[in-house]
């Protein structure tokens, strides 16, 4: 058992990166359990607004009064000083004069130089507070444009600025329909990403140590045959991958709120099936004897792309016909469907999931066959180049 | 008469167009320091990579112990120890834990390891630095460990692939020491090196390849007398005019005479009083020189008569 304990030595001392992938995910676990997820998403802004009327026309006025629906008057003297004072301690927002001759040109259906105004900063809701009374003058001119008296026109553009968009916010899932609880479903969508990575940077500087030219060499030269050497190295990988899977298993079952039951223990399966992918992926990396260099490189592309692309951090409702397309050739997007199922995002489809796991399983042996044969070749031009 | 431990017989290894071993045979009875001398790109690597199986070779046959050397030959391979010339141990284990390891691939019986492991351990003399990991070595003390790792398992072959390159003179004569230890103590040695200082000071018998073949073998005595020089006389001098040059190319035993302006090169071959007679002409012809040098063969001279170039480049 000597490869397997010396695996076992060599992997105490990286698994530091293991541990440090762990405790961000746990805490980003934790966190999505802990918190609130409440549905006041939207609420509606209002400004405190000083006005100062020099026209003091009906017109005017009206202005004044649609203002003060959604949002505070306030007074204030008008001096400059106080109200730079005002903005500058927030008393205020927004400082709108309005300027002498405002009902007569809106008469006219000029619309042009009607208000100064004064503001502190251009935070979203001060622009939008222009961007309204711009909208108003530009209505109010257009009802008198259609034959309208100026009354008529200002109290018809009132109405129709008022009108008030209703926001909901949208969900893709049929709640009803979810094995998982929304943190747990939330907890495996990330999973992937999370698995990937550790397998990644804690296996392949391992296994890559293991295989190192001359270490080989001496390994080669020994007593020990090709087979035991693999068996050893095969438990011992299967030990740290099944050891690095039951953990986040474990997570999941806190974040789930207790012990997964029925269907929920294909989300386990879903999990284990990716595990074996990232460890078949993390061997075929290995075939080709990257540097530490390029194998960081290479772990933050692969867990970031998949992540990308197949739905982990953003939706697959969201991701475009031909990414979604391209991302079909990728494990984690099949994971991600299997997921979707299960935290009743679409209707749930047992053949469609064990199409998923079978499809998850064929990648994982895939990468397997491939880095037996990347090896073969690497190894016989490796040999023929030191020799 | 000693049983063979090593026998190769008309090995051919090509790598495409290149042929790496030509014909190459090799014949190395027990309890021998064998030297193979080459120059780099001579074939000495791909002769120990073929005799140890990892790599195949075009044709010819390779018996170790009087067995057919195969890549499954484990019970052979049970007895080879290998010390590559690059230093090949795992930065994450203690110095006692990496010759475990190796020592492990061919012992599995734990307390015979351990006895062993200990063995190696004062053999190299690292016992005080059992806990340290290589990279806390220093370059001579890295060189030990890696031998070491070679040997713990007490193989009865030891085959050492250039294990000095780089190497300090302190640690290097402590490591040829140690190579003639191991072989008093009942190993035969292979030992491959392009320093032909080394090969001359600790081998039996010696190999000298060039580009695949081998092109001399015998003890380094046979080797040097396969070749006319048997002495070299060099002396510093001035002005030396031609026709003292000349005379001095008359002498008996002399055949060959270079001078260069400060210095005059003569090489002789065979008989005795060489250096008196040709310091007899330059007395004769009142001349005053410097210093004054009369040198045995060497291997370079053996290599530089059959191959018509040095052994080993000046850098090296």
């Amino acid at each position: 058992m000597q490869v397997f304990n010396a695996f076992m030595k060599i992997m105490k001392k990286k698994v530091v990166i293991s541990v440090m992938y762990l405790w961000v995910f746990a805490i980003i676990g934790i966190a999505i359990a802990f918190s609130d997820g409440g549905t006041a998403l939207f609420e509606q802004n209002s400004l405190r607004i000083c006005v100062f009327d020099e026209d003091n026309t009906p017109e005017s006025r009206a202005l004044c009064d649609f203002l003060d629906k959604d949002n505070e008057l306030v007074t204030l003297e008008n001096d400059r000083d106080i109200i730079l004072d005002a903005l500058y301690y927030d008393r205020v927002n927004y400082v709108l004069t309005i300027k002498k001759g405002y009902a007569e040109k809106l008469a006219a259906g000029n619309t042009d130089d009607l208000f100064e105004s004064m503001k502190m900063h251009d935070s979203y809701s001060t622009v939008y507070m222009g961007q309204i009374l711009n909208e108003y003058a530009g209505t109010v001119s257009a009802f008198i444009a259609g034959g309208n008296d100026v009354v008529t026109s200002v109290g018809k553009a009132a109405d129709v600025l008022s009108q008030d968009a209703e926001v909901n916010t949208a969900s893709f899932g049929e709640e009803d329909n979810a094995v998982l609880s929304g943190n747990a479903s939330l907890f495996f969508r990330y999973l992937p990403y999370i698995i990937l990575g550790t397998v990644m940077s804690t296996l392949c500087p391992v296994l890559l140590k293991l295989g190192k030219k001359d270490i080989r060499f001496r390994t080669n030269c020994s007593g020990l045959s090709p087979g035991s050497y693999m068996v050893q190295l095969f438990a011992a990988s299967t030990v740290f991958i099944t050891a690095v899977w039951l953990v986040f298993m474990v997570i999941g079952a806190i974040i789930n709120g207790g012990m997964y039951s029925g269907t929920a223990w294909l989300a386990v399966l879903n999990s284990f099936i990716y595990t074996l992918f990232s460890a078949a992926m993390t061997v075929f990396v290995v075939s080709f004897e990257p540097s530490n260099l390029v194998l960081t490189i290479l772990t933050q592309i692969f867990t970031l792309s998949t992540s990308f692309l197949c739905g982990i951090f953003i939706q697959q409702e969201f991701l475009g016909d031909s990414v979604l397309a391209a991302a079909r050739f990728m494990p984690t997007y099949w994971y991600v469907r299997v997921n979707r199922m299960l935290a009743g995002e679409e209707p749930f489809d047992s053949s469609l999931a064990v199409t998923s796991l079978l499809i998850e399983t064929a990648f994982a042996a895939a990468f397997a066959v491939l880095a037996v044969l990347v090896r073969r070749a690497w190894y016989g031009r490796a040999s023929a180049v030191t020799a | 008469m000693k049983n063979t431990v090593v026998k190769a017989e008309n090995i051919i290894k090509r790598y495409g167009d290149l042929v790496a071993l030509d014909h190459f045979s090799l014949e190395i009875s027990e309890g021998e320091i064998f030297g193979l001398l080459g120059p780099n790109g001579s074939g000495k690597t791909t002769t120990i990579n073929c005799i140890l199986s990892l790599l195949s070779f075009d044709k010819g046959s390779i018996e170790i112990f009087g067995k057919p050397m195969t890549p499954t030959s484990y019970d052979i391979k049970k007895n080879i120890g290998v010390i590559m010339q690059n230093v090949a141990v795992f930065d994450e284990l203690t110095v006692y834990e990496n010759i475990d390891y190796f020592c492990g691939l061919y012992i599995t019986d734990k307390a015979q390891r351990k006895q062993y492991v200990d063995e190696a351990v004062e053999f190299v003399g690292l016992e005080d630095f059992l806990r340290f990991r290589p990279k806390k070595l220093s370059g001579g003390l890295l060189r030990r460990l890696n031998i070491a790792c070679g040997i713990a398992h007490k193989p009865k072959l030891i085959i050492l692939d250039e294990p000095t390159v780089a190497v300090d003179p302190q640690s290097r004569n402590r490591i040829l020491e140690g190579i003639e230890e191991l072989n008093r103590n009942g190993a035969t040695v292979i030992y491959t090196s392009h320093y032909m200082e080394e090969v001359e000071q600790i081998c039996t018998r010696i190999a000298i390849m060039d580009k695949g073949k081998k092109i001399a073998e015998g003890t380094k005595d046979e080797l040097k007398r396969m070749i006319r020089n048997t002495e070299t006389v060099t002396i510093e001098i001035l002005g030396l005019e031609d026709r003292i040059k000349d005379r001095i190319s008359t002498l008996p035993h002399v055949y060959s005479t270079e001078y260069d302006g400060t210095k005059l090169t003569v090489g002789c071959s065979g008989g005795k009083h060489n250096l008196v007679r040709i310091l007899g002409v330059l007395q004769e012809n009142d001349l005053s020189f410097g210093r004054v040098y009369s040198e045995l063969p060497t291997l370079n001279d053996v290599f530089l008569e059959i191959t018509g170039k040095a052994l080993r480049d000046k850098e090296d």
